[in-house]
């Protein structure tokens, strides 16, 4: 792939990244934000084949935006809020407020990044990788070979991780279907009953 | 090849928006979908050093992808706790409102 082609495909990715998740955060329907973030995955998963990583961009389009993804819209579907359900956004102090402290880690990041001594170097690296990398690099083959040969540990204690998320989410739901019976209203302290789902 | 700084700077912006997300929306489900934007960036950052880092035949090759992958399950298994509390959380007070869950009494 061209050098040129490759700059303006991550121009593209760049942009209908930053734009889908600005709209991720600021729409008001849940529904709606989950559709936009299937459109961040995506793009990320473009972005990850784009350098390489050709394994995990479909790992991230499967588990990202085909499995949790999927989870979502389960829930939403199941819970099914209405529009006096969604909460009230914050007002515009609060949305300030937010706004200033991500713009404040952002900053930080950004002075990280520039004042990062090795930048330049990496950076007149990076356009030379694709020679100086095996054919195979990022492939299923090779990315499982280095994966059972030299992280096999992490990979065990992911699985352990994962039937741990896989037990807790079991047992959450089985305990909620056992007392469907009415609960108060935290935020009231009483008087809104609540019928089982 | 893009450059790395691009990445990074992408990566950041992307992390700086799922702060924005988690701080300032109430919606719990919209809160959990900016915690998975936020380690989607990070995922983006480590596949990209790791790209940088790569050496052909070395035995770290792909140690940044296998990173992401962990990053990965853990977002996974995230999503699977964070959902199904979230289910019992509307089964016993029919709430998706953060302001809602400021008591902690069981």
């Amino acid at each position: 792939m061209s050098p040129w082609l490759q700059h303006t495909s991550f121009a593209v990715i760049a942009i209908i990244s930053v734009v889908a998740s600005l709209l991720v955060v600021t729409r008001r329907n849940p529904i709606y934000s989950a559709l936009f973030l299937i459109v961040v995955f995506a793009a990320m998963a473009m972005a990850f084949l784009l350098l390489g990583a050709e394994y995990l961009g479909f790992m991230q389009l499967l588990v990202y935006a085909g499995a949790i993804m999927v989870l979502y819209l389960f829930v939403i579907m199941l819970i099914n809020p209405r529009e006096g359900d969604l909460p009230d956004e914050g007002s515009g102090s609060d949305r300030v407020f937010a706004g200033a402290i991500s713009l404040l880690v952002f900053c930080l990041l950004q002075f990280t990044i520039s004042s990062s001594p090795r930048l330049a170097e990496l950076d007149a690296v990076m356009p030379s990788l694709p020679n100086a990398l095996a054919p195979d690099h990022g492939s299923p083959a090779a990315f499982g070979r280095e994966l059972f040969r030299e992280h096999l540990l992490v990979f065990e204690l992911a699985s352990i991780l994962i039937l741990v998320g896989i037990v807790g989410a079991v047992h959450l739901s089985l305990r909620a279907r056992r007392r469907p019976e009415a609960e108060t209203d935290p935020a009231t302290g009483g008087g809104k009953e609540v019928a089982g789902v | 090849m893009f450059s790395l700084s691009a990445a990074l700077y992408l990566s950041a912006i992307i992390f700086c928006i799922g702060i924005y997300g988690v701080l300032a929306r109430r919606n719990i489900l919209v809160v959990l979908m900016s915690l998975e934007l936020m380690l989607n960036a990070v995922n983006l950052a480590l596949v990209s050093f790791g790209r940088v880092y790569a050496q052909a035949g070395q035995p770290g090759e792909h140690a940044g992808q296998i990173f992401a992958l962990m990053v990965l399950a853990v977002a996974a298994a995230e999503a699977a706790i964070g959902l199904s509390l979230l289910l019992v959380i509307w089964r016993k007070w029919r709430t998706i409102d953060v302001r809602d869950l400021c008591r902690m009494n069981g």
